[in-house]
């Protein structure tokens, strides 16, 4: 179904009511001094995947839970105006009154699972809409076989992977035969292939089933190409809902195929792969076949390298995690680490750590093995920022989280200074949290900097934040080794990219050669401009100034 | 880990995060109206007989008694998780709210857990390190109901529902109940005066926990042994005493004079922050709220019409 | 998962009941073991059963009848007999009258010692079959309604706990990162406190899934119904205290407290069913109290009642005196009521469990 269809059908039909309408809403939160939300006004048809695109802060997760109730009846705070969903009026209708025409899946699906079998959790639903056994039993069954779960249905729920456990937080909600589904962030940590499997599921209930589906995503360069419609949020309290193209035209987050498409100023701007390679023709002509880019650090500067891994095997008791593993990491390098979600990469990074002792093989990081050390002193040579950064915070304050670091206080100063020293560091939103946590690591200044999974959650911007502060480690020659699935961000800014599979390394050499190789997950320009090996928009633009 | 709900913005200065903790000191999770309460004294009263019903019984003259009195541990093995179902059901119908049962149910969570790295099957005591600043800080009646459903929970997991269970529960329940019966210190909520209360209730609460367990034992375990130390039936009161003073010195007293000192300086160590823990989350979950009338507004020009069901003006409303 | 051909829950916890009530009406060392090992029959002989939790049971029960023993032979008995051992005695502070420490140890008083502790290994090992037979978990799902939203806590409690347990383990991993040595109370406790405030975080995410998936939805309540419900409750509670204070207190006659405890539970009963007729859920594949659930609970009704009526055929075989040191007599009603407990256990099938992890290579 093209868009224009969409808007052509709206406009002939006036007497069809949306599904989702929002009249002037402001909403206020209890300790807040402004709205988060201003006089919002849109309307949202059947059948329509709705895209919610908007910088950390600007309210896309208090307009999501706005639709079901949640805010204001849940959390709290002064709502004015109407949000009428599928006839119903919020005000009047309490989140579980709409819980059979509004599903509302958010950004942990684990964190909302009541039960411990996926079975009794796509039937928790319909229990409290009291509906008829033999009506319950249809229903799991159904959506069993629309979700492809129908293998799982006994499992237990903390076994399951993460795309699985997003479909089955998804299948719950849809046995209760809801005609809106909002989802919070819903592919922010998935990897690659699970988030394609969670996208085309939410693409099949839109055109299969009619439903109108909200994403809010900061990853726009996976869901653009699928959105019907763009609700763009500028951060200023006020929300725009806009034919996609149109909406990217002027939005500052963009994915990187629109910022290409400004750069080389195409029009209208293309959001799919497909369309904007129909476009990139000339560009292919006119760009060599490779950027220039520095070259590697690489035994050039002497000596040893500052990370050596020989031969490492990690168990778990009877499971082998990581299998004959030899890595080899200069002063100077930035090196990305990719792979599914279970191929090892977390275990490795423990391990370089010093978190655990190998089974076999040796570690040695900057002339010591990590693992031999005492905590205080491993930190002076290696540093973790654990995927989990809130693991970190025991004090109710940024200021108590830095005390006794002597460089922390500036640094945080300098990488997030809106942050402040009250701020109860729970409080802090996941790209704050981030930077709280990395600069209590950089404060140590050790040589190696290590990152696990950094990206959840993080917009463009504090993205683009990150990616200048590793590059700076780099060059100040620290070195960095990121695991990360996310390949836009491996783009920018690693120099190395190795990947692991089942626990071995299946590739390792300048990112450039290895995240091109898979043409499926490799970053968006380089899609656009295969067979030219460009990697970023950054890259293009530079050669464009050059001539 | 990042949460499901927009992050509201955080409170202004630390000075209004103070008041704010003081200001919650009263607030209560579950409100205990005149019926939990008569529920929670009458099976608190049956617990009591549960377990003190070998001083009650004695009678000159066996025959009847002492027949019943050899029945009474069975009996109150029956009866008392009858009692608490039925307590349980009468506070649950204060329990309807969501975030109650969610809170409810994470904290028991937490308290089964620290059962499984730091109890036996006797000893409770890391639970009571989480269930005291959570009776403090969200009262009565949800200090008791944690207390239960903590033992309750501990129990299913280590797949240990033994005769034991419902006296444990029981005995869980009122110390979790004390701890929301301790006096509100409002100039001294977080502070070391608070602290210094709940650590001594905690060392007190560890002792008579473990005494009421061993009495619950007592009966049991001397049935058929020397006079002396063994439950008499025929005896009074005073005698039995002394006798279960015997066995209390003989088996249990050495194992929770330290464990009493160890829950003492367990929540002096660690129940500040955890006090505070609990009532920051009970004020982001603002118990007890409800959508109260806010100021009326008029529209700013909607030129489709007023609402669907005719009223005039848009009305705002809000939550506290 | 077996959910429709697996037994009631309930059915096995009757059964397991039957058999303790059997076990305390007698000290009979006999039909005590014969109780014991009709217990231990009716668990080996379903391979589905967790048989952990029975040895779990076995080995509290041994620790229960060692530390009696000891407690025999420490204090020793004034009662002549056949002499053991002779300790050596330790003089007693009068207030404690009628003790005795040490001095000699007769045969007869480690047997009595044996028969009651006996007596309370069998409820033990009850309690453990009931345990490994069905899961206690599984007794939640069938909760009355009255109890619905206790239960959804414990089940919240039931499936959080060991995911506190591997946050406490990745969030001492993180205290090691800000270089805190490893061990020690103290960093646990530090570790403690993160998880915690995780656990708090997610208590107010759960509500708000609970919410938005219509936790909490009442169908029109009427306000007397609540009362009535309530009052009746209320004044059950008071027939039970009454009643147990009767039982136990010599002025009251049992014809008046029976009665009146029975009068308690049937009306709390009524009003715990009765009271949450205003809610509207349905429940998804409920177990059944299928006729097979019958068989077993009549098993162990047949124990208990053979038992009881044993003890008025032949009075004194269900509690042998010890004095003078012979064999007790099993008096055969009882054997009957065992064997047929163990029947009855037999012919059960497979039991209903709690899914586990599905092993590796199961479609």
């Amino acid at each position: 179904m093209t868009r224009p269809d969409v808007a052509a059908r709206r406009a002939a039909d006036p007497g069809h009511p949306p599904v989702v309408e929002f009249r002037q809403v402001t909403m206020t939160y209890p300790d807040a001094d402004a709205p988060v939300l201003r006089d919002v006004s849109f309307e949202l048809g059947e059948g329509e995947l709705i895209l919610v695109v908007g910088p950390t802060g600007a309210g896309k997760s208090t307009l999501l839970s706005a639709i079901n109730g949640l805010v204001p009846h849940f959390t709290g705070g002064r709502l004015d105006g109407q949000v009428i969903v599928a006839g119903r009026d919020t005000r009047t209708h309490p989140p579980r009154e709409l819980a059979d025409v509004v599903g509302y899946v958010g950004q942990d699906p684990a964190a909302g699972f009541v039960t411990e079998v996926v079975e009794d959790e796509l039937a928790y639903a319909m229990e409290w809409l009291g509906l008829p056994p033999t009506v319950m039993r249809r229903r799991v069954e159904d959506v069993l076989d629309l979700l492809d779960l129908a293998r799982l249905r006994g499992r237990r729920l903390d076994e399951l992977s993460g795309g699985e456990q997003q479909r089955v937080a998804i299948g719950s909600v849809l046995t209760a035969g809801v005609r809106v589904l909002v989802l919070d962030e819903p592919t922010s940590a998935l990897d690659p292939p699970a988030a394609e499997e969670v996208l085309a599921v939410l693409t099949r209930l839109v055109h299969d089933l009619g439903l109108t589906v909200v994403i809010a995503e900061h990853r726009l360069e996976r869901v653009i190409q699928y959105a019907d419609r763009i609700l763009r949020l500028p951060g200023d309290g006020s929300a725009v809902l806009d034919e996609p193209s149109a909406a990217m035209a002027v939005s500052p987050l963009a994915p990187p195929v629109v910022h290409l498409a400004r750069l080389a100023g195409w029009h209208p701007v293309p959001l799919s792969i497909r369309e904007a390679r129909r476009y990139a023709a000339r560009l292919r002509a006119t760009l060599p076949p490779n950027p220039s880019r520095p070259t590697a650090p690489s035994r050039s500067l002497g000596g040893e390298p500052l990370v050596a891994v020989r031969d490492l095997v990690a168990r778990y008791g009877t499971t082998t995690a990581l299998r004959h593993v030899n890595l080899r990491v200069e002063r100077g390098e930035v090196v990305a680490l990719m792979g599914r979600n279970g191929s090892g990469k977390t275990t490795l990074l423990t391990h370089l750590a010093g978190l655990r002792p190998p089974a076999r093989g040796e570690v040695i990081v900057d002339g010591v093995r990590p693992h031999r050390l005492r905590p205080v002193e491993a930190v002076r040579h290696v540093t973790l920022v654990p995927a989990e950064p809130s693991d970190l915070f025991v004090a109710d304050s940024v200021a108590g989280e830095l005390r006794g670091l002597p460089r922390g206080r500036e640094l945080l100063r300098s990488l997030a200074p809106e942050i402040a020293d009250t701020a109860h560091p729970r409080d802090l939103s996941a790209g704050g949290q981030l930077l709280l946590a990395l600069a209590i690591m950089l404060s140590y200044d050790a040589p190696l900097l290590l990152l696990d999974e950094p990206t959840r959650g993080l917009d463009y911007a504090a993205k683009e934040r990150l990616a200048a502060i590793l590059r700076a480690r780099a060059e100040a020659g620290r070195a960095v080794v990121l695991a990360t699935h996310d390949v836009e961000l491996a783009a920018e800014v690693a120099t190395r990219t190795v990947v692991l599979a089942d626990g071995e390394v299946v590739a390792d050499g300048p990112t450039a050669e290895v995240v091109t190789a898979t043409p499926a997950f490799a970053p968006q320009v380089a899609r656009i401009l295969h067979p030219l090996r460009w990697l970023t928009v950054g890259e293009v633009r530079e050669a464009l100034e050059a001539g | 880990m990042t949460s499901l709900l927009p992050r509201p913005a955080p409170p202004r200065s630390q000075a209004v995060q103070r008041t704010a903790d003081s200001a919650d000191a009263g607030r209560t999770a579950i409100r205990l109206r005149w019926r939990s309460t008569a529920a929670v004294t009458l099976a608190s009263l049956v617990g009591v007989l549960a377990f003190g019903w070998p001083f009650l019984s004695g009678v000159r003259g066996g025959g009847e008694a002492v027949a019943h009195a050899s029945d009474a541990p069975w009996v109150f093995l029956l009866i008392l998780p009858l009692v608490l179902v039925v307590v349980l059901a009468e506070l649950a119908d204060g329990l309807l709210d969501a975030k109650t049962v969610a809170m409810l149910g994470v904290l028991a969570g937490c308290g089964a857990a620290l059962r499984t790295f730091g109890g036996d099957v006797t000893g409770a005591s890391p639970v009571f390190f989480l269930l005291m600043p959570a009776g403090r800080a969200l009262g009565r009646g949800f200090g008791f109901t944690l207390g239960v459903l903590t033992l309750f929970g501990s129990a299913l997991i280590t797949g240990g529902v033994g005769p034991w269970l419902p006296f444990q529960m029981i005995a869980a329940g009122w110390v979790g109940f004390g701890a929301g019966c301790l006096p509100r210190l409002r100039r001294f909520a977080g502070r070391w005066p608070e602290i210094a209360m709940l650590s001594a209730y905690g060392a007190l609460a560890g002792l008579v926990y473990g005494a009421v367990m061993d009495l619950w034992f007592w009966p049991f375990q001397t049935t058929g042994l020397a006079p002396g130390i063994a439950y008499d039936p025929a005896a009074d009161a005073a005698t039995n005493l002394s006798h279960f003073a015997a066995f209390y010195l003989a088996t249990s007293l050495g194992f929770d004079v330290p464990r009493a000192v160890a829950n003492a300086v367990l929540v002096a160590v660690a129940g500040g922050p955890v006090l505070a823990a609990i009532r920051r989350a009970a004020r982001r979950a603002a118990f007890g709220s409800g959508p109260a009338r806010g100021i009326p507004r008029t529209p700013t020009g909607d030129p489709t019409g007023s609402a669907a069901d005719g009223e005039e003006r848009v009305r705002p409303w809000t939550c506290r | 998962m077996s959910r429709d051909g697996g037994l009631h829950p309930g059915a096995w916890w009757v059964w397991a009941l039957g058999l303790a009530a059997a076990a305390s009406r007698t000290t009979n060392p006999l039909l005590l073991l014969l109780l014991a090992s009709v217990i231990v029959f009716a668990v080996v002989v379903h391979p589905s059963a967790r048989r952990t939790v029975l040895g779990f049971f076995a080995r509290i029960a041994a620790v229960v009848l060692a530390l009696r023993l000891a407690l025999a032979v420490v204090f020793t008995s004034p009662f002549p007999g056949h002499t053991v051992v002779r300790l050596p005695s330790v003089p007693v502070p009068s207030v404690f009258a009628g003790l005795r420490i040490g001095g000699p140890v007769t045969a007869e008083s480690l047997l009595a010692a044996l028969d009651g502790g006996m007596q309370l290994a069998v409820l033990l090992l009850a309690a453990g079959a009931a345990s490994a037979l069905a899961d206690p978990r599984s007794l939640l799902r069938c909760l009355p309604a009255a109890l619905y939203e206790v239960g959804v806590a414990v089940s919240i409690a039931v499936a959080l706990a060991p995911q506190f347990a591997t946050a406490a383990r990745r969030v001492r991993e993180a205290r090691r990162l800000r270089g805190e040595a490893g061990r020690g109370p103290v960093v646990w406790l530090r570790a403690a406190l993160p998880v915690l405030h995780g656990a708090l975080e997610r208590s107010i995410d759960l509500a708000a899934a609970m919410d938005a998936r219509g936790f909490g939805r009442r169908g029109p309540v009427r306000p007397w119904r609540r009362h009535v419900v309530t009052a009746a409750l209320v004044v059950a509670l008071l027939a039970c205290a009454a009643a147990t204070y009767g039982l136990l207190s010599p002025g009251f006659r049992s014809s008046v407290s029976l009665p009146l405890l029975a009068a308690g539970v049937g009306l709390a009963a009524a009003g715990m069913i009765v009271g949450r007729r205003d809610a509207v859920r349905s429940r998804y594949r409920p177990p059944r109290w299928t006729p097979r659930a019958w068989l077993v609970a009549a098993g162990g009704a047949a124990a208990v009642v053979s038992v009881v009526l044993a003890g008025h055929l032949t009075p004194g075989s269900l509690t042998p005196t010890g004095y003078p040191l012979t064999w007790p007599q099993v008096p055969t009603v009882a054997v009957a009521g065992a064997l047929g407990a163990a029947l009855s256990a037999l012919s059960a099938g497979t039991p209903d469990t709690v899914p586990r992890t599905l092993r590796a290579g199961t479609p």
